[in-house]
């Protein structure tokens, strides 16, 4: 079994292949500018040799051709950061895409496992970690391998003695970290562990800072704190020391390529041996800085790359959406249906949430005639919910059927079911953005008028009035807070313009006082005329809604249940 | 640059550190530039002089530069270590001072989470931003000094052009990124608020069939970050376009005068290549302080609020008993907003069981928060024993409360350490009493590492209803005689919830116990019931 950090490793490789395509044109451009830098590295070394040797050629051509590959080297440059820029964009992009997608299909159940605030980080701020991850490692990750290997095409055919020196260098890059750094690439990857842990401790504390605060042991976690990143940092140091040997593999073939380029030329000069002239020395030794660029590039990316290592971990650590396959059998086709005068029923449907808990719904059956209100009543925890839950098809039968006029519920297409249903919960989601735009919602094609009568039926437009802006007050995150009452209002606003054959409430007044409640029924009332109504609530008031009652205990309509009917 | 510099100041104490750091890190600069300059003279010299020039000084640079690199790391960063340390427990202790309580009674997770983004934000202050510019200001004057010998006018032009490289444009990109960076803020907060409408509005957008709606705002929203970033690294790009030419630039000038002295000239060449190499990454790195110092603001401004309700200078001792009453109390959060309460009264007898309910808003968690002294009512008072806790130390009216939330943190430690904060000398026995209580016991016995087992960040890896009795067992443990329970069941399913409230009503006999709720399940066994309403207190029959 793999451990977390194999498989968070994994994962980033994983994510880190899939933008290669993406990257391509960026490390086109790095390549690219790599060749004119050699050019230049060429020009320069004529231009110096010819200080001393008057024969390289007319200064003029020299310099102009410097000049050019200068600026065309500067817009290669521009082109590869705006191409790494887009890089991470779609990386990003295909990344958040994906989870928003996994969140979908997960669906509101998630909400039981996950703090919703919590799940927005990893929707933000955690894909935008990986921006460095896709816009600048994958690039310089390749560029690393293929920007020397074009340096030490132009070295070879210029000088076999500088290319050899430049290869040797190279080939001493990875063995001499591979031998001062096999321990320490374990061992600082394990460090970075612990850093992260560090920071995830800081992150957990600053959260948790309340009850720190309020349990009096602020000054003492603040201590705890410090003494835990002093440790860190004392065993972080002995890693790094190690670690750094690796590093240090990269500076020395830098100077040990160019002592010994600068040696061998000088040597040769002196001896006069022919066949190597000054402009080539001079060449082999501007090329040495060309060559170890994209290497010294590399290992600043991994900077970013370990940034979203670190991110990563809340990523991968997403649930799994649900099988779709433990619901066995065949789909059957997908049917419309007509969109009036719904009946609903409940066939020994048996659900649990947690197969370990014992079952929600244990053989519940029951029918609602098209345009009657069934009242479920019941102690919390009866099942009442999970009815209306599987009504919106948020959660599927484990056995017995639900059919809306005979259909099977889950044989009508999605789309086509959810126009047949009203949905008003607990506590409604007030969307930030006005007033207007929350009751539109429901219906986004309504017109100006149609809200405007959504909002009077549902009596939103009594506390509207008193609002700055009316139906054009900014409500929801960061805008004006709407109470209880009020936010059930919008609910019941949406439903009126949805204007659908079913409505489902699920204790639609469970957070009002009894004078607000009373209210909000009575719209109710009005609303539930002429739809199929199923009422799920525990307050004695809505009991006194106009309907058939049906209590529910244990997963089963109570006279079933007293019935013993399985 | 002002907030980057307070935050500098915080690293005082470390200044040794960092200075020894710099200075160690400007030597291997130097090294390094002379080491290139020194093999290109070597070249150049064995052709002109007929001489091979000072072999040994070649070597010795070689190695002095891996040397003094490899210094230079471990230093900077034991520097940076420490500094960092520092910076996180300064701002640990200034925001526990200020508004920590208010921001739990806020929910303001979400805010915390980007402070602490932004306190690493400035993680990269010293290393990536600090350490470079401390190498160009070294080769600034290296460089006029050493080519001003042989071409002076060329020296002047070649200084100018490395302080525009190296200063000038780094500069104007830390400036705009940090006018950007508010654009940057505000395309991601809106990114941030779309999601969290998705995801917290779930069921509203499947039941509404809404999900290709919210998925297309999320998109759009997406884009116009994408594009604010996009703006940012184009004109950081050509920052950096920029700075490359002008190197460019002095290398040509350079090669235009090598006929006037070749040596001269290469040396010249292979110190502009080697220095104009070292400044590269600065105009990145004036992006990264434009950012740092936006973060720096908001970290300073976090860590220095002061705190909402100040200690008196002499406060009273603590008294013996745990009455707590509220006395005509008026509050409301901020000066612009409505009156949460207005005329509240009501008095909660030792060892009672009371349930507080009122509608979401109605301020039942403001009840909370003003006895734990979190904030201060701004007409009457609050007593607890007969004594106004204005006369009292917060901490010492915190000692007799204790509070758990629908918020209240598990934090990712063992279970041990979870309990611990509410009790730190308390023992095995006690624990694991405490947890028999909460019912959970059981449950901790069956799991391999027991009491040392890790919770998982926020309690992740139990479920709700385990992660609050783990949170009821930390507040049992605590010695508080009074125990305020804010919403203990919000967010658990019906079942869990009935379980729960069935435990509570077997625990904690000795003690006050004020159960905050919008609505009763009728199981719950109390003494006495106030209704929220309208800012006062009304009692409500049991």
């Amino acid at each position: 079994m793999k451990n977390p950090e194999q498989n968070i490793a994994a994962w980033t490789r994983a994510q880190a292949k899939a933008v290669r395509k993406v990257a391509l044109p960026a490390v086109a451009f790095g390549l690219a500018s790599v060749a004119a830098a050699t050019g230049q590295a060429w020009l320069m070394a004529r231009v110096l040799a010819r200080g001393l040797h008057a024969d390289a050629g007319p200064l003029g051509v020299l310099l102009g051709g410097f000049g050019l590959l200068a600026l065309l080297r500067a817009a290669l440059g521009v082109a590869a950061d705006n191409a790494a820029v887009s890089a991470g964009i779609a990386g990003r992009r295909r990344l958040r895409h994906q989870v928003l997608h996994r969140l979908l299909a997960l669906g509101p159940a998630l909400g039981r496992q996950r703090h919703s605030g919590e799940l927005t980080a990893v929707l933000t701020d955690q894909v935008e970690a990986m921006e460095g991850l896709f816009a600048r490692w994958v690039p310089a990750a390749m560029l690393a391998v293929m920007g020397p290997a074009l340096v030490l095409l132009v070295a070879f055919w210029t000088d076999p003695w500088a290319g050899g020196t430049l290869l040797g260098a190279g080939l001493f890059v990875p063995v001499g970290m591979a031998l001062s750094g096999i321990g320490a690439a374990v061992a600082s990857r394990r460090q970075f562990v612990a850093l992260a842990r560090l920071q995830a401790r800081f992150l957990d504390r600053v959260r948790g800072i309340a009850t720190i605060v309020l349990a009096g042991r602020a000054e003492h976690e603040a201590e705890a704190l410090a003494a835990a990143a002093d440790e860190l940092r004392r065993r972080t140091m002995r890693v790094l020391r190690v670690a750094f040997l690796s590093s240090s593999v990269l500076d020395l073939a830098l100077a040990g390529a160019l002592v010994v380029l600068a040696l061998h030329y000088g040597a040769a000069a002196l001896a006069g041996r022919g066949g190597v002239s000054l402009s080539t020395s001079l060449f082999a030794l501007l090329l040495v800085p060309e060559f170890f660029a994209p290497l010294r590039a590399y290992a600043a990316a991994y900077q970013d790359r370990l940034h979203a290592t670190g991110a990563a971990a809340a990523l991968v650590n997403l649930p799994e959406p649900p099988q779709e396959a433990s619901h066995a059998g065949p789909q059957p086709a997908i049917r419309t249906i007509s969109a009036h005068g719904v009946s609903i029923a409940f066939e020994n449907v048996h659900f649990a949430w947690d197969k370990t808990r014992g079952p929600v719904l244990n053989g519940l059956s029951f029918r609602v005639p098209a345009g009657e209100t069934l009242i479920l009543i019941g102690p919390s925890g009866a099942g009442k919910s999970t009815v209306i839950e599987m009504l919106l098809g948020f959660i599927r039968p484990d056995s017995g059927r639900v059919s809306l006029n005979g259909l099977d519920l889950f044989s009508i297409a999605p789309e086509a079911r959810m126009r047949l249903m009203a949905w008003i919960g607990q506590q409604p989601m007030i969307f930030a953005g006005s007033l207007r735009e929350n009751i539109r919602f429901a219906r986004p094609e309504a017109t100006d008028a149609e809200v405007a009568e959504a909002a009077r039926a549902a009596r939103v437009d009594a506390f509207a009035a008193s609002l700055p802006r009316g139906l054009d007050t900014e409500v929801g995150e960061g805008g004006y807070g709407l109470s209880g009452g009020q936010a059930q209002r919008v609910a019941i606003a949406r439903a009126f313009l949805k204007n659908a054959p079913v409505l489902l409430l699920d204790e639609p007044t469970a957070h009002l006082d009894p004078a607000t409640e009373a209210e909000v029924l009575e719209s109710l009332r009005r609303l539930a005329a002429g739809r199929t109504v199923i009422l799920a609530s525990h307050s004695a008031a809505a009991h006194a809604f106009p309907g058939r009652r049906l209590e529910l205990h244990g997963g089963r309509a109570l006279a079933d249940a007293a019935r013993g009917v399985a | 640059m002002k907030p980057l510099l307070r935050i500098l100041a915080l690293w005082r104490s470390r200044a040794g550190w960092l200075l020894a750091g710099a200075a160690l890190s400007m030597a291997a600069v130097a090294a390094g530039v002379a080491l290139m300059v020194q093999s290109g003279r070597a070249v150049g010299i064995a052709i002109v002089a007929g001489t091979l020039a000072a072999p040994f000084l070649l070597r010795a640079l070689g190695a002095l530069r891996v040397i003094l690199r490899y210094a230079e790391r471990l230093l900077t960063h034991a520097a940076t270590f420490r500094a960092l340390a520092d910076l996180r427990v300064w701002f640990f202790r200034g925001l526990a001072k200020g508004s920590a309580g208010g921001l739990g009674f806020r929910r303001a997770g979400d805010v915390l989470s980007r402070l602490v983004n932004d306190v690493e934000a400035l993680d990269g202050l010293y290393l990536r931003i600090l350490i470079p510019l401390a190498g160009a200001v070294l080769l600034l004057p290296a460089l006029g000094i050493f080519i001003g010998r042989t071409f002076p006018l060329l020296a002047a032009a070649v200084v100018v052009l490395f302080g525009i490289a190296a200063f000038v444009l780094p500069a104007l990109a830390a400036r705009q990124a940090k006018s950007a960076g508010s654009d940057l803020t505000r395309a991601l907060s809106a990114l941030r608020v779309a999601a969290l409408d998705l995801l917290s509005g779930m069921k509203e957008v499947l039941a509404f069939g809404a999900e290709g709606r919210m998925l297309a705002q999320i998109q759009a929203r997406e884009d116009a970050l994408f594009a604010a970033q996009a703006r940012v690294a184009k004109r950081s790009a050509w920052a950096a376009a920029a700075a490359f030419l002008c190197g460019q630039a002095a290398l040509l000038a350079v090669l235009a005068l090598a006929g006037a002295a070749p040596l001269g000239a290469i040396a010249a060449t292979f110190l502009i290549v080697a220095s104009f190499e070292v400044v590269a990454g600065l105009p990145r790195a004036g992006v990264l302080a434009g950012y740092a110092a936006a973060s720096a603001e908001r970290v300073l401004e976090a860590a220095q609020s002061p705190a909402p309700v100040a200690d008196p200078p002499h406060p009273l001792a603590l008294p013996r008993g745990f009455t707590l009453r509220f006395e005509a109390v008026g509050f409301r959060w901020q000066p612009d907003r409505p009156m949460v309460f207005d005329g509240l009264s009501l008095e909660i007898p030792e060892r009672s069981r009371v349930a507080i309910l009122g509608p979401s808003g109605a301020g039942k968690s403001t009840l909370a928060a003003l006895a734990l002294k979190v904030v201060a009512p701004q007409s009457g008072r609050v007593l607890l024993g007969g004594v106004d806790i204005a006369a009292l130390s917060a901490a010492d009216v915190r000692s007799r409360i204790g509070w758990l939330s629908q918020n209240t943190h598990l934090f990712d430690d063992t279970i041990r350490a979870n309990l611990l904060l509410a009790a730190p000398a308390a023992d095995e026995q006690a624990l694991w009493a405490a947890l028999d209580q909460a019912q959970i016991g059981a449950f901790v016995r069956t799991l391999p590492d027991g009491l040392d087992t890790w919770v998982g960040e926020k309690g992740l890896r139990f479920s709700g209803g385990q992660g609050r009795r783990l949170a009821l067992a930390r507040a049992l443990l605590s010695p508080a005689p009074i125990l305020i329970l804010d919403e203990p069941c919000s967010g658990l399913d019906a079942d869990t919830e009935r379980a729960f409230l069935l435990t509570l009503n077997e625990v904690a006999k000795d003690r006050t116990v004020i159960l905050i709720a919008h609505h009763l399940l009728g199981i719950e066994r109390l003494d006495r019931v106030w209704r929220i309403s309208g800012g006062r207190a009304l009692a409500a029959a049991c």
